[in-house]
This record gives structure tokens, sequence and C-alpha cells, in this order.
């Protein structure tokens, strides 16, 4: 049996709506006349898991999971992993320095540019945008390790 | 009359005043560049831009995102002409015989029919807004929660039946977002939920990390680096005056495009797509040489243009008057008033008619302005296709997290925004829209709440649904709807949706 990508979003989704049910036991579900805190995510899980058995049902006219084009997962891959690294340190070394350092990184790692000129990128990029947000419009920006 | 004329009169004194123009200016040239670049739609555009406006007050706010929403579909003909690339979805139409035209040495004409075209089906459709809203918004005080539930119901099946995937497809997203909604405290029992110790997540998830992950970053993900544009054309301003000939066969497709958008777009669903596609559809069924379609046909220009600024316009109806969003991009919208203090519905026109009627008002304003500048600015504007992709995402990636950081400043958000650009990359591989997902999140609170209101009031039947005459109706409403939709399943009949969908894919309709 060829394996179909409507089958394998559709276990994923029930798979999720399974886990509702499980991580939300302890919400009460209440009754019809008092509905509690765990009445609509059950109510959406129910729903979940019945629509994804349906696109499971009818999945045999989806491709097969083998002719998903994933060439572009090594791009991907990396703008997630650079773009991670950045959000982890964003607060500890602040506006500047990070978004610095994510755009000379994406631009150096992902995109193979020359260190000078993708440096000078950065930080003019970085500049402007501190100007935009944190001067002209005064929307304050995590100042991390430096000073102002 | 008097009393929206005189409302209007207080609307054009707020849109008028040097500040608001120069915010509607503002977002109407960041609209041309969202709608122009590709990757950036105006969904994560206004998502990204949110944070500009926290230092505003509603007004400039509202009006400034609105702005980049109807700069956004003007912009996007122009790559449509000149390159046959829509900057956003709703462009694939105009791409078919605008750049056909261009192809001709009548890119210049191409372009100012777009741009008077959608200067007059945005004026119509906001002229129809004007009318209409205000009585609607005073008929939707009528309603409680059992006619909110029902309405609300009967926009997610109207949004799956209008979408371009399968009716289960969409209901199914439309399910993850409304479960997606009830993470954070029940504002009924005090309840947390789903919020794994994280303090943050008590507030629930915010719309702007997940319209900026699925619609921003999502996009960003499956985009890898594409090459500069060769030989972008680029009209000198006295190509720009189309023939007599020219005007006379845009004139009715530009008519029919205004009112077709303008109804396509109160209906919920991703309008401004479906109204140019139907306008094309409507045009090339309705002219004398059919044959011409494809092949630079004035009508496949003006039509699909007009279609999708009238429709744009419409989706501001239900979003002003009922409090409710159409599409994603309402949705955003309606969290950015939210953020402003300014709750939409139909208490707006009442409680904040200086927000409801400046913003009614800018955007006659607006849809002026951007006459005015997308033509002799078009050359200007085709430059920016220049700016290698390697050097314009980062700055994206850099407006992302700092758009949805600035919301709360929570760095959870920007996870969240995170996680939600690898599952719109997830869900773009298995061909899921992630729009319903959007939708559902947003409406999540007022589902919940409205039905849980309902059932208490009812002591716990569910036949106060069918008792209640607005809820009745709209409750058939959601019955026809899908029996429409399974008739067409099970007749496998190939309508209008499955043709745009393959329209969208990149085929020929």
């Amino acid at each position: 049996m060829t394996i179909r990508t409507d089958h394998v979003a559709g276990g994923a989704l029930i798979a999720l709506g399974i886990a509702v049910f499980v991580i939300g036991t302890d919400l009460p579900f209440g009754d019809v006349s008092a509905p509690g805190a765990g009445m609509m995510p059950k109510l959406m899980a129910g729903l979940l898991i019945a629509f994804s058995l349906l696109v499971m049902a009818a999945g045999r006219d989806s491709p097969p999971v083998t002719a998903i084009d994933w060439s572009d997962r090594g791009h991907a891959a990396l703008l997630v992993l650079i773009t991670g690294i950045a959000v982890a340190l964003y607060q500890r070394l602040g506006f500047l320095i990070t978004m610095s350092l994510l755009v000379f990184t994406l631009l150096v790692v992902v995109e193979r540019r020359k260190v000078l000129p993708a440096a000078s990128y950065a930080v003019a990029l970085t500049v402007f945008a501190y100007w935009l947000f944190g001067i002209a419009l005064k929307a304050p920006l995590e100042r991390g390790l430096l000073w102002f | 009359m008097e009393a929206i004329l005189e409302s209007l009169a207080l609307g054009f004194s707020v849109a008028l005043r040097p500040d608001v123009l120069w915010f509607a200016f503002l977002g109407c040239i960041v609209g041309t560049l969202v709608g122009m670049l590709p990757g950036i739609g105006p969904l994560a555009g206004i998502s990204i831009l949110l944070p500009l406006t926290f230092g505003l007050d509603a007004t400039r706010a509202i009006v400034m995102l609105a702005g980049i929403y109807y700069g956004s579909q003007y912009g996007g003909s122009t790559t449509s002409i000149l390159l046959r690339i829509p900057g956003e979805a709703a462009s694939v139409m105009t791409c078919i015989d605008g750049n056909a035209m261009a192809k001709k040495g009548r890119a210049g004409a191409a372009l100012c029919i777009a741009a008077v075209g959608s200067f007059i089906a945005g004026t119509f459709g906001i002229v129809m807004l004007t009318l209409i809203a205000p009585p609607l918004a005073a008929f939707a005080l009528r309603f409680g929660p059992p006619e909110y539930t029902a309405l609300l119901t009967l926009g997610l099946i109207f949004l799956a039946y209008m979408s371009t995937s399968s009716l289960i497809r969409t209901l199914l997203m439309a399910a993850l977002g409304l479960l997606l909604g009830t993470i954070g405290i029940d504002v009924m029992t005090g309840h947390f939920r789903f919020s794994f110790n994280i303090p943050e997540l008590g507030d629930g998830i915010g719309i702007v990390p997940v319209a900026v992950g699925l619609f921003g970053l999502g996009e960003l993900l499956s985009t890898p680096s594409r090459q500069v544009p060769k030989d972008i054309m680029k009209p000198r301003l006295r190509e720009l005056l189309p023939t007599r000939q020219e005007w006379r066969e845009a004139s009715m497709p530009i008519a029919r495009g205004s009112v077709l958008g303008f109804l396509i777009g109160i209906i919920p669903g991703s309008a401004h797509i479906i109204a140019s596609f139907m306008s094309y559809a409507v045009e090339r069924r309705v002219s004398r040489h059919p044959e011409e379609f494809g092949k630079g046909a004035v009508a496949g220009v003006a039509g699909p243009e007009s279609a999708n600024n009238s429709a744009s316009t419409g989706a501001f109806v239900p979003m002003l008057a009922l409090g409710i969003p159409t599409g994603p991009v309402t949705a955003v919208l309606i969290a950015a008033l939210l953020i402003h203090g300014v709750p939409p519905g139909p208490t707006l026109v009442n409680d904040h008619p200086n927000v409801f009627w400046g913003f009614v008002a800018s955007m006659y304003v607006g849809n002026l302005m951007l006459l005015a500048l997308n033509l002799p600015l078009v050359g200007i504007f085709v430059n920016l296709l220049r700016i290698p992709y390697a050097y314009l995402y980062p700055l994206i990636i850099m407006f992302c997290v700092i758009g949805v950081y600035e919301v709360n400043h929570s760095i959870v958000d920007v996870w969240i925004m995170l996680i939600m650009g690898v599952l719109g990359y997830a869900l773009k591989k298995f061909s899921f829209d992630p729009a319903p997902l959007v939708l559902g999140l947003v409406i999540a609170p007022i589902f919940e709440m409205s039905l849980r209101q309902s059932l208490i009031m009812s002591d716990g039947t569910w036949l106060i649904f069918v008792q209640r005459p607005i809820a009745l109706i709209l409750l058939i409403l959601c019955v026809l709807l899908l029996a429409l939709s399974f008739s067409s399943y099970l007749m496998q009949r190939r309508d209008w949706r499955t043709r745009l969908a393959e329209a969208e894919a990149g085929d020929r309709p």
C-alpha cells in the first residue's frame, strides 16, 4: 500500500487530537447546562480527529508521500536554527548585537556572501531598524549588553 | 442619509488632518511595496508592521494598516503585469492578460487600467461600506449569544465552501485554529488550559505570532533564494495612457468587477482572490472575443483588478459592523483595533465615531493617493525588484522577530512564531491552507463564550439555536451550504473552485 500525503497529515493531526484528550483529562467537561473549561477543547479535539479521519479516508487521491519535494529542507532548517539561536540570545545580548549577528550569519552561512559586505550590510540594516523602531517610533528595544 | 453624510463629514475632518494623511500615505507606500515583493503578502506585511502603530492612536493605526492592505492590492498588479510574478495571490489572474499586454508594448496602458480600475472599484466599495455598515451594525445589536454562535458557524462554513481546497480540509484547519484558541485561562472558570506552566501562555496564543509565523516565516522557509528577475520593464510616463478603444473595453469590466468584488468581499473566505478569479471567468464568458483572453485582453486586466480591490473593501463590512473577521487579514486588523483598546463590532459606530468614520473617510483619500502615487512612481517601485532576495529576507526575518516581540515584549511569542513558521512550512508541503487556522484562532474566544452562554441561557438545551429566528435562519444557511458542497463532491463536479485552485497552481483557467 502506498502511503500518501493525506494519510501522514491526517495521522499526525489525529495524534494531536488524542494528545489533547490525554493532556486535558484534568479539565472538567461540565454538562450541557453548565459547560466546563474542558468542553470546547475536547469538542474541537473530537472534530479534529473526525475531520482528520475523513481526510485520511479520501487520501487515496493525494500524491504519495515520497512525491513531496523536500529539496529546500536544508535551507529551511538553517533558517530555523539560526533564527532560533538569535531568539534564545535576544534578551541577553540585546537588539543591536543579536540582529547584526542574525543578518550577518544568514548572509554568510546560508547565502555564502563575502564577509565584509555581509558585515557592513548587517550593521547598516540593524542600525536603520534601531533608528526606525527605537528612536523614531519610541518602541523600547532590548538593550542587553549595551548601555543605550 | 443625512445622518450618514454628517458622519462622513466628521470622518473627513479626521482623515484630512495632516497627521492622519501622513499615516495613510505611509500605509499606501508600504502596502504597494508589500504587494510588489514576492514572498511577503499583505497579511505578513500587516502583522510584521503592527508594532509600528503602537505609538499611535487607534485612528492613525487602523488608517495606516488599512492603507497597507489596499495598497498591497495595487502593488500586486505591477509585478503581475511587468514580470508575470504575482506579488500576492489576488494578482494571479492579472498575470495572464496583463503580462500579455506588456509583451505587446502596452505595459503602461495595462498598469493605468489596473490602477484606474482599482481606484473606481475601491471607491465603489467604500461608498457601499458607508451605506451598509452602519445599518448592519444597528441590526447586529439585536444579536445575543445564540445568534453570534450561529453567525460564527456560518462564517466558518462559508469559508470552507468558498475555499479552493476541500471543505473537510478547510474545516480541519479551522478546528485546529479553534483548538489553539482555547489555550490560556478559561475566562468563565479561571482554569489554566494547556499552558504547561508557562505564565505567558495564560493569556493564550496571540494572533500576531501565529500570522507572522504561518504567512511570513513559513513563506520564507519554503522559498530558497531566487534569482533577481532580468530585463525589468520600466514603462515611461507618456506610455501610461490607454487608447480610447482600450478605455471603452475596460469600462464595463471595471463596473462588473466592482459590484461582483464587493458582493464576494463581504462573504468569509479569501475574498479578493476569489473575486479576481470570478471576475476573469465572467469577463471571458460575456466577451464577444473570448479567444483574446490570454493574449492581452483589456477586460482580463480591468475586471480582476477592480474585483480584488472592491472585495478588499467589502471585507471591512462584517469586520466593522459585526466585529467578525472574514479572512486572516481582517482578523489581524481586529487584533490591531483591540490592542488599541477599540473593540470592533456593532457598538463601534456609536462608541468610537472618530475611529469608524475617520477610517472610512481615509479610505476615500487613500484610494486617491494610490492612484496619484502608483502611476508616476511605477518606474521607481520596480527598481526594488532588483534587490537580491538573499539581502531581502534577512530583513524580513528581523522585522518578524521585532514585530512579534514588541507586541507583548514576550520572548515566548517569538518562539511561538518560530514554531508556527515550521508548521506553515509543513502545511504547505502537505497542501493545507493555513488561513482558516488563523481565522479559527481569532474567533475561538467569541465562539466559545457565545456557545457556552447560549447553553447556560437555555438551561442545557441545544434547541435554543432553532427557537430564535435569526439563529435559525443562519443555521439553515449553514445546512444549505453544506448540502451544496456535498452535492458537488458526490457529483464530482468541476466547479469554479477547482478552476481557481488550478489557476493558483499556475495553470490557465
